[in-house]
C-alpha cells in the first residue's frame, strides 16, 4: 500500500524571512535542517522562543545514530531486522523481545512516538506502517522486516509542517504534548481511511458501497477515541482535524452538536 | 511600542516542538551509556519482607543491579518526599510498594530479571477496606482540617421548614498524566543532574538535595516539557530516588520510567470522601444551616486530607454551619492532591446537595443559589476581592438555553433518550507566590532581544506562551524577540505549575523583571525623555549592547486582607439511554471570573481540560481495591477509564472580564484548577433532570441507572 | 517477558509444525493481544512463530456463504463490500471493538483467542485458575462486576472479551482448523469456544499446534435487519458490560428466524436460544421482545457485584431487537 502521508498536499508555502530574522538565527548559529525547522514554525509562535529550545536539543542531539545503532550489551535471541522508517531504510540487530516502539525510541533515536501506556490502551506510540495507523507498542520490530514506517518525526517535510500538524498548533490540539504525536499519527492516517470510505461504529448505514465520505464531528470522535489525551484537548483535536478533512477554516466554537443519528448510532 | 500582546490568542510558542516529536520529555534525552531501571513492588498490603532472593535476576544477561533494602544505598533521610517507597527498611506498608530496582542494559532485559526475584513476606494485618476504616475515623491531626463552627447547626435542622439531610461518595481516582513518570539520572562526580518531569523544579531539586544529603546547587532538574502532571507530579515520590540511587550505586546514567501499571500504586492517588451534607431553609429560600462533614482515609504513613468542605465555608451565606473531617488510615499509597483537590469532590457533594434542596423548594436551581449569595466570606469576614458567581450563573443560563429546562424530571425526550440541563457552581483560590525571573537583553541596532529566564516549568498550561507575552507587552518587542528559558533549576527560582499559582506567579515576576530592567537602564543615562523611550533606546542612551537584571518578588502584602478565588458556573446538557442507561454529554458550558486571562486560547484548552475532568469524575473514573490484598483491580487504562474522545460533546467557554488587583499586580487569578470544580455536580444534577434519579455515588455508569 | 526465539512462517504447514513440536511456543500474528500477555507475564513462550504473513487472507463467497482468512485483519474485514452488503452484523461488531488502530493490526483468527480482560488473570499476583490451574478464583468473591452471569463454574467466571465472536456466535459460523499432518476439521463456533468448567485454562477447542485457517459464514436473511449494540462505562474504547447482536430474518411483520448472542455475560458469546426460541414466528412487538429476553434471563445466575447484568441484559436485548428491525437496506 502506498504510503499515505504522500498523498497530502503540504499547504504551507516557505515563509519569507525578514533580514533580521536571518540575522538572529545566524547569530544563534541555526543553519541548515534546523533553520528549515525555523522557517516551518515562524508562523506558528515567537522566532527566539523557539531558539532555546532548538539549541538545547540539538546540542543534546548531537549524540549520533551511528552511537544509537549500536545495540548496548549482550543480546539474548539476536535478530537481524530491516525495515523503512521515514523513507529510510534501516537494519539492524535487535532482542526479539523489542517492540517496535523502543526499537524507534531507544535505537534509533526516534524519541517522538511515546510509551504512554506500553499495552496498546492509551494510543501514544501510534505510528502509520504500511499506510495504516498500528500501535507500535504492541508491534514487535521482529514483525516489521520489509515495512515501511512513518512518525512523527516524518511528517514535516523539510520546513513544511505536515498540515495536520499547523492545524494541531493553530487549534491548540495539545496541551501537555505528550499525547500529541500519536494523535497526530493517528489523524493523518484517518484522513485516508475517510477517502476509502472505511466505516466506524457511528457510521449510521454500514451495509452502503464504500465510497469517500466528509466526517462528522462524532465521526472523528469515535474514531480518535484510541488516542487518549489526558489534559482534555478533545474538542481541539476534533476542530484541527475538521480543518484538515474539510479544508476550510473552522471555528473552534463552531464544533456541533451531536446529531439525533450519530447519538442513537453511538449508544 | 504599546501593542496589545497579553490576553491574545497566540498559538503555544513551544508548539512546534510538540507537533514534531521533537520536545523533549524526560527519558527522551539521549544519554550515553544509559542502563535502563524496572520496578518490583509488593504483593502485600503490610508486613515485612523476610527473604528476597535476587540471584537469578542478578545472574540474568544484561543486568547489572539488583538493589533491594539489604543493599540499598543509605540515605540520609528528610528530603520531604511525598511518599513512596525508597528500599531503606524491610517493611511494606501498601500493595504495591516498591521493594526492588532491577537495572539491566536494555529495558526487555531490566523487565524480566525483575520477573525471577522471588520474595518471601511476613504478613500483617492490613487496613484496605474502606467501609471498615471509615466507621473508625478520628479527628484530623491537620490544623486546617479542625472543626469549623458556626451558630448553631443543629437547631437550625430541627427547627427548619426545609431541610435534606444526604450522602455523598465519590471513589478513588488517579492521576494517570499521559507521561508515566519518568527520570534519567545521571551522576558526575558529586553533581546529580535529573530529567525529570517535575511541576515544581525547585521542590524536586530540594527533595533530592535532602535524601542524598546534598547542597541544593548540587543537584540539577532538568524539565522542559512535562507530560501532564494533575498534582501527581508536584514534588518527588520514591521513583525519583530509585532513579538517582542506582545510578550513583552503579555509577552509570539510569532511566526509570514508571509503567502504567505502576502509576496506580507509586504517585498518590484522590482519596475516597463519604460527605454528608445537611442544609435547612425556609419557605422564601433562603438558607439557615448548612453542615458538610466528610469521613475520608489517609494513609499508615502520613496524612494528606483534601478539603471537600472548604467551598461550604463560603460559597452560600448562611447563619449556622459546620465543616468538620474525620480520617482513618488505610495501607495505601499516600493521597495527594489531585486537580482541584478537595473542591472538585467536594463541589459534587455540596452542589448537589444545593440541586436537592432547591427542588425541594420548587425554586430554580440558578435563582436559589443566587438568592444565597454571600456579601463578604462568611468563613472568616473578608470582603471577595472579586466575585462572579451570579454573573457566570446568568451567562452561563443564557448560553446554554436554560428555558428548556423544565423543573420537574423526565419531562424531556428525543428519541431513546431522556435529556436533562443542570447547573453547579464553584470556585478556586486565588494566589501569588514568590517567584524570581531574570530578563537579558540584547541589543542588535534597532533591534532587542530578551531572554526570559526562571525555573518554572510547564505542563500543558501554557506557561512558555504566557511568558512570552507578558514579556512581550512590557518590553514592548514582538513576541518573536522573546526567548523563554524554564524547566530547569539552574535558572532562577520560581513557584510551581500546582494550585493555580503558576500564571500569577510566573507572570507577576516577569512583568516586574522587565519593567525592573527599564528602570535601570533609564537610570544608566541622563536622558530626559519627552515620550516613553522604547527598549532599544534606553539601550542605546546608556550604550549597552547587553543588559541584564532580576526581580525577586512577592505577593501583595495586603492580599490576606481579602478572600479571593476565581468562580465559575458550569451548565450541562445530558442525555441518558433509557435502555442502556449510557449517558452522553452532549453540551458543557463553563463560565468563569478568573481576572486577567492571559492568552485566550491556551485559557479555554485549560478550561476544556477541566471540564473534561469533570466528566471523567461524573461518569467512568473508579479506581477500586480489592479488600482482600489492598491491590487496585483497576490496574490498567482498560479498566480505570479516562474519558475518551467520544465521551465528549460541545464545550462553551466564557470568561467574565474582571479586572482585580488585590490578587496580585497583573490581576490573575488562575484557571488550572477552578475549570473541574461543579463539573461533576453539575452533569448529575442534569442526569437528575433527565431521568428523576439522584445519584450520589460516582461514578454515574449504565448500572446505576437502570 | 522472558527471551525467546522468533521465527516467520512461510507456509501453514510449516508453522503448524514448529509450534506442535514445541510446548512453550505460541503463534503471533497481530499481537495486540499476545504481546500484551507477554509483558504482563501471563503468556510465557520460548518460541513465537509469525503467522502475520501466511497467505490466509481471503474474503470471498462461497457455495454456501462466506469464507473469512484467520489472517484477513479486522479493519479489513469489516469494511469489505461483501461484509458490508450481506454480513453488516459482523461488520458493526468488529467496529465495536478496541480502537482503529488495534483493528488494523488485529487478525480474524487472533480475535477468536482473545483471552479475558478479568483483572485478576491478567495480574499475575493474584490466584487464576485460568492462568494457574488449581490457584484459585480471585473473582468469585472478588470484584466481579464485569463477570459471568451465565455458564460460569466455581473455577472461573471470567467472559469473553470480543465483540466479533458475538457476531459470529449469531451468524453460526464455522471455524476451520488445521493440525499436524495437514489435518482439518470444521467446529460451529459455538462450540468452539468453551464454557470454563473444571478446565478454565482452556478457552476454546484448539489443540496446541493446531490453527485457525478460516472462518465460514452461513448465506442468511439477516443483512436488513440487524444490530450490534455495546453497552460500556465510556462511549467508546472499552470492554462491554453487555452486548448484543441480535438479526432478525422477518416474512411480512413476523420474525421468520431470530438470532441473538450476547457478550460480556460468559465464558463465551452466549448464544440467546430461549429467547430466540421464543421469537420464531411472532410478530416484531416490544411486548415479544421483553418477553424473549425475560425467558433467557431465568437462567442468569449473579455474582456479589454484577447483580445489575440481567436487567441491562435483558433492556440492551430489547433495544438492540428494536434497532434491527430499524435497520436500513444497502
Amino acid at each position: 500500500m502506498k504510503n499515505r502521508c504522500e498523498e497530502i498536499e503540504p499547504v504551507e508555502q516557505e515563509l519569507e524571512m525578514t533580514a533580521d530574522e536571518e540575522k538572529l538565527l545566524d547569530e544563534l548559529g541555526i543553519f541548515g535542517e534546523s533553520r528549515r525547522k525555523f522557517l516551518g514554525h515562524a508562523s506558528a509562535a515567537g522566532l527566539a522562543a523557539v531558539a532555546f529550545q532548538l539549541l538545547a536539543e540539538q546540542k543534546a542531539l548531537a549524540f549520533s545514530e551511528v552511537e544509537a545503532l549500536q545495540p548496548t550489551g549482550l543480546l539474548e535471541n539476536p535478530l537481524k531486522v530491516g525495515f523503512k522508517v521515514n523513507g529510510a531504510a534501516r537494519s539492524l540487530e535487535i532482542d526479539s523481545r523489542m517492540t517496535l516502539l523502543d526499537t524507534l525510541r531507544e535505537r534509533l533515536g526516534l524519541t517522538g512516538s511515546k510509551k504512554g501506556c506500553d499495552h496498546g490502551q492509551c494510543g501514544a506510540c501510534t505510528v502509520i506502517v504500511d499506510g495504516e495507523r498500528a500501535l507500535s507498542c504492541l508491534m514487535l520490530a521482529a514483525q516489521c522486516e520489509g515495512r515501511d514506517v512513518t512518525t512523527i518525526e516524518g511528517l514535516a517535510k523539510g520546513s513544511e509542517l505536515h498540515p495536520m500538524q499547523a492545524s494541531f498548533v493553530k487549534h491548540d490540539g495539545f496541551q501537555c504534548g505528550f499525547c500529541t504525536p500519536g494523535q497526530i499519527c493517528s489523524a493523518v492516517a484517518m484522513m485516508q481511511e475517510a477517502k476509502s470510505g472505511e466505516l466506524s461504529y457511528v457510521t449510521e448505514n454500514v451495509r452502503s458501497a464504500a465510497r469517500a465520505v466528509t466526517l462528522s464531528d462524532d465521526e472523528i470522535r469515535e474514531r480518535m477515541s484510541g488516542n487518549l489525551c489526558r489534559c482534555g484537548a478533545y474538542p481541539n483535536i476534533v476542530a484541527a482535524i475538521r480543518e484538515v478533512h474539510t479544508g476550510k477554516a473552522t471555528d473552534h466554537m463552531a464544533i456541533t452538536e451531536m446529531t439525533m443519528e450519530e447519538s442513537n448510532a453511538a449508544v | 511600542m504599546t501593542t496589545k500582546i497579553i490576553g491574545e490568542a497566540i498559538s503555544r510558542i513551544e508548539g512546534y516542538l510538540k507537533v514534531t516529536g521533537t520536545a523533549n520529555f524526560s527519558t527522551d534525552f539521549p544519554i550515553k551509556n544509559v542502563a535502563h531501571g524496572y520496578i518490583l513492588k509488593s504483593t502485600i498490603a503490610a508486613g515485612k519482607i523476610t527473604e528476597i532472593e535476587t540471584d537469578a535476576a542478578s545472574i540474568s544477561p544484561g543486568v547489572v543491579g539488583v538493589i533491594t533494602y539489604k543493599n540499598a544505598f543509605k540515605l540520609t533521610g528528610g528530603g520531604n518526599l511525598r511518599g513512596g517507597g525508597i528500599l531503606q527498611e524491610p517493611t511494606v506498608d501498601f500493595y504495591g510498594q516498591h521493594i526492588a530496582v532491577v537495572v539491566a542494559e536494555t529495558y526487555e532485559q531490566a523487565r524480566h530479571a525483575a520477573r525471577l526475584i522471588k520474595v518471601t513476606y511476613n504478613k500483617a494485618e492490613a487496613k484496605t477496606d474502606f467501609e471498615k476504616s471509615s466507621a473508625e475515623a478520628t479527628v484530623p491531626r491537620s490544623q486546617g482540617r479542625a472543626d469549623a463552627i458556626r451558630g448553631d447547626v443543629t437547631a437550625a435542622l430541627q427547627g427548619a421548614e426545609h431541610k435534606i439531610d444526604v450522602h455523598y461518595t465519590t471513589p478513588i481516582e488517579h492521576h494517570q498524566p499521559m507521561e508515566p513518570h519518568s527520570t534519567i539520572a545521571v551522576w558526575e562526580g558529586g553533581n546529580l543532574t535529573l530529567y525529570n518531569a517535575s511541576q515544581i523544579v525547585g521542590a524536586v531539586q530540594n527533595a533530592l538535595a535532602g535524601t542524598f544529603g546534598l547542597k541544593p546547587e548540587n543537584v540539577r532538574v532538568v524539565t522542559p516539557h512535562v507530560g501532564g502532571g494533575f498534582g501527581s507530579k508536584g514534588g518527588a515520590w520514591g521513583n525519583v530516588v530509585l532513579a538517582a540511587m542506582a545510578a550513583k550505586m552503579l555509577d552509570r546514567p539510569v532511566k526509570l520510567a514508571l509503567t502504567r501499571q505502576n502509576m496506580f500504586d507509586s504517585v498518590g492517588l484522590r482519596q475516597q470522601n463519604k460527605q454528608r451534607l445537611q442544609i435547612a431553609a425556609a419557605a422564601d429560600g433562603k438558607i439557615t444551616a448548612l453542615a458538610h462533614d466528610t469521613i475520608t482515609h489517609t494513609a499508615t504513613t502520613g496524612e494528606f486530607i483534601e478539603p471537600c468542605g472548604f467551598l461550604s465555608g463560603f460559597m452560600y451565606e448562611s447563619p449556622n454551619a459546620r465543616i468538620t473531617y474525620r480520617v482513618a488510615p488505610m495501607n495505601v499509597i499516600i493521597p495527594t492532591f489531585c486537580r482541584a483537590p478537595g473542591e472538585s469532590t467536594g463541589s459534587f457533594a455540596l452542589e448537589s446537595a444545593i440541586d436537592e434542596m432547591a427542588y425541594q423548594l420548587k425554586m430554580d436551581p440558578v435563582e436559589f443559589r443566587i438568592k444565597n449569595e454571600p456579601a463578604k466570606d462568611p468563613s472568616n469576614g473578608r470582603p471577595f476581592s472579586s466575585r462572579a458567581t451570579t454573573a457566570a450563573l446568568r451567562k452561563g443560563a443564557e448560553m446554554i438555553g436554560w428555558s428548556k429546562r423544565n423543573q420537574e424530571p423526565r419531562q424531556n425526550r428525543k428519541g431513546d433518550y431522556l435529556v436533562g440541563y443542570g447547573t453547579a457552581i464553584g470556585a478556586y483560590p486565588a494566589r501569588q507566590s514568590p517567584t524570581s525571573a531574570r530578563v537579558k537583553l540584547m541589543r542588535k541596532g534597532n533591534d532587542v532581544n530578551a531572554v526570559i529566564e526562571l525555573a518554572a516549568s510547564d505542563l500543558g498550561t501554557g506557561t512558555y506562551t504566557i511568558i512570552a507575552q507578558t514579556a512581550g507587552e512590557t518590553l514592548g518587542l514582538p513576541i518573536s524577540a522573546i526567548d523563554v528559558k524554564i524547566g530547569d533549576s539552574t535558572l532562577p527560582p520560581a513557584a510551581g505549575s500546582v494550585g493555580s499559582i503558576g500564571a500569577a506567579s510566573f507572570c507577576n515576576a516577569v512583568s516586574e523583571a522587565c519593567q525592573q530592567a527599564k528602570i535601570e537602564l533609564q537610570a544608566k543615562s541622563d536622558v530626559k525623555w519627552v515620550k516613553a523611550p522604547t527598549v532599544a533606546e534606553l539601550m542605546d542612551a546608556a550604550k549597552l549592547n547587553d543588559f541584564e537584571t532580576r526581580v525577586d518578588a512577592k505577593p501583595p502584602a495586603n492580599a490576606s486582607q481579602y478572600s479571593s478565588h476565581s468562580f465559575n458556573a458550569n451548565f450541562s446538557e445530558v442525555w441518558v439511554n433509557e435502555s442502556t442507561g449510557m449517558i452522553k454529554v452532549p453540551r458543557h458550558v463553563a463560565v468563569t471570573g478568573a481576572g486577567k486571562i492571559m492568552n485566550a486560547k491556551t485559557a479555554r484548552s485549560q478550561i476544556y481540560g477541566g471540564c473534561i475532568w469533570g466528566i471523567g469524575m461524573a461518569l467512568t473514573e473508579e479506581s477500586i481495591l480489592d479488600p482482600r490484598w489492598g491491590n487496585f483491580v483497576t490496574r490498567s487504562f482498560a479498566e480505570y477509564h479516562i474519558p475518551v474522545n467520544l465521551d465528549v460533546g460541545r464545550i462553551d467557554v466564557a470568561f467574565i472580564p474582571e479586572e482585580d488587583f488585590v490578587v496580585n499586580k497583573l490581576g490573575i487569578k488562575g484557571i488550572g484548577e477552578v475549570g473541574i470544580v461543579g463539573v461533576a455536580a453539575s452533569i448529575a444534577n442534569a442526569v437528575f433532570n433527565a431521568t428523576g434519579k439522584r445519584v450520589r455515588d460516582l461514578p454515574i455508569t449504565p448500572d446505576k441507572l437502570l | 517477558m522472558r527471551p525467546f526465539k522468533f521465527t516467520r512462517a512461510g507456509q501453514p504447514t510449516a508453522a503448524i509444525q514448529s509450534v506442535t513440536g514445541d510446548a512453550a511456543a505460541r503463534y503471533v500474528a497481530g499481537g495486540t493481544n499476545i504481546v500484551d500477555l507477554m509483558k504482563e507475564g501471563v503468556e510465557n513462550p520460548t518460541e513465537l512463530v509469525d503467522i502475520s504473513r501466511l497467505a490466509l487472507t481471503q474474503i470471498r463467497s462461497t457455495s454456501s456463504g462466506l469464507s473469512v482468512g484467520a489472517m484477513a485483519r479486522n479493519t479489513v474485514t469489516a469494511n469489505h463490500p461483501l461484509v458490508r452488503r450481506d454480513y453488516p452484523l459482523l461488520t458493526q461488531a468488529i467496529l465495536a471493538g478496541a480502537s482503529q488502530q488495534i483493528r488494523n493490526m488485529a487478525t480474524n483468527g487472533g480475535n477468536l483467542l482473545q483471552r479475558t480482560r478479568c483483572t485478576y488473570f491478567y495480574d499475575i499476583s493474584m490466584p487464576c485458575n485460568k492462568r494457574s490451574p488449581g490457584s484459585g478464583c480471585g473473582a468469585m468473591e472478588g470484584v466481579n462486576r464485569i463477570h459471568a452471569i451465565f455458564g460460569w463454574s466455581d473455577k472461573c467466571v471470567a467472559v469473553h472479551p470480543s465483540d466479533m465472536c458475538v457476531a459470529l456466535a449469531a451468524l453460526d459460523a464455522v471455524v476451520n482448523i488445521e493440525g499436524a499432518g495437514r489435518k482439518t476439521r470444521a467446529v460451529p463456533f459455538t462450540d468452539f469456544i468453551r464454557l470454563p468448567g473444571d478446565t478454565p485454562e482452556k478457552d476454546n477447542l484448539l489443540e496446541h499446534g493446531e490453527l485457525i485457517t478460516s472462518i465460514d459464514i452461513p448465506k442468511n436473511n439477516f443483512a436488513a435487519n440487524s444490530y450490534y449494540l455495546k453497552v460500556r462505562d465510556r462511549a467508546s474504547y472499552a470492554f462491554a458490560l453487555v452486548s448484543v447482536a441480535a438479526a432478525l430474518d422477518m416474512s411480512g411483520g413476523n420474525i421468520k428466524q431470530a438470532r441473538i448472542a450476547l457478550g460480556g455475560v460468559a465464558h463465551k458469546p452466549w448464544r440467546a436460544i430461549e429467547a430466540e426460541k421464543y421469537l420464531q414466528g411472532k410478530a416484531a412487538t416490544e411486548a415479544n421482545f421483553k418477553a424473549a429476553a425475560e425467558a433467557e434471563m431465568k437462567a442468569a445466575r449473579t455474582l456479589k457485584h454484577n447483580e445489575f447484568k440481567p436487567e441491562l441484559a435483558r433492556r440492551a436485548m430489547v433495544h438492540a431487537l428494536q434497532r434491527a428491525m430499524k435497520s436500513r437496506s444497502a
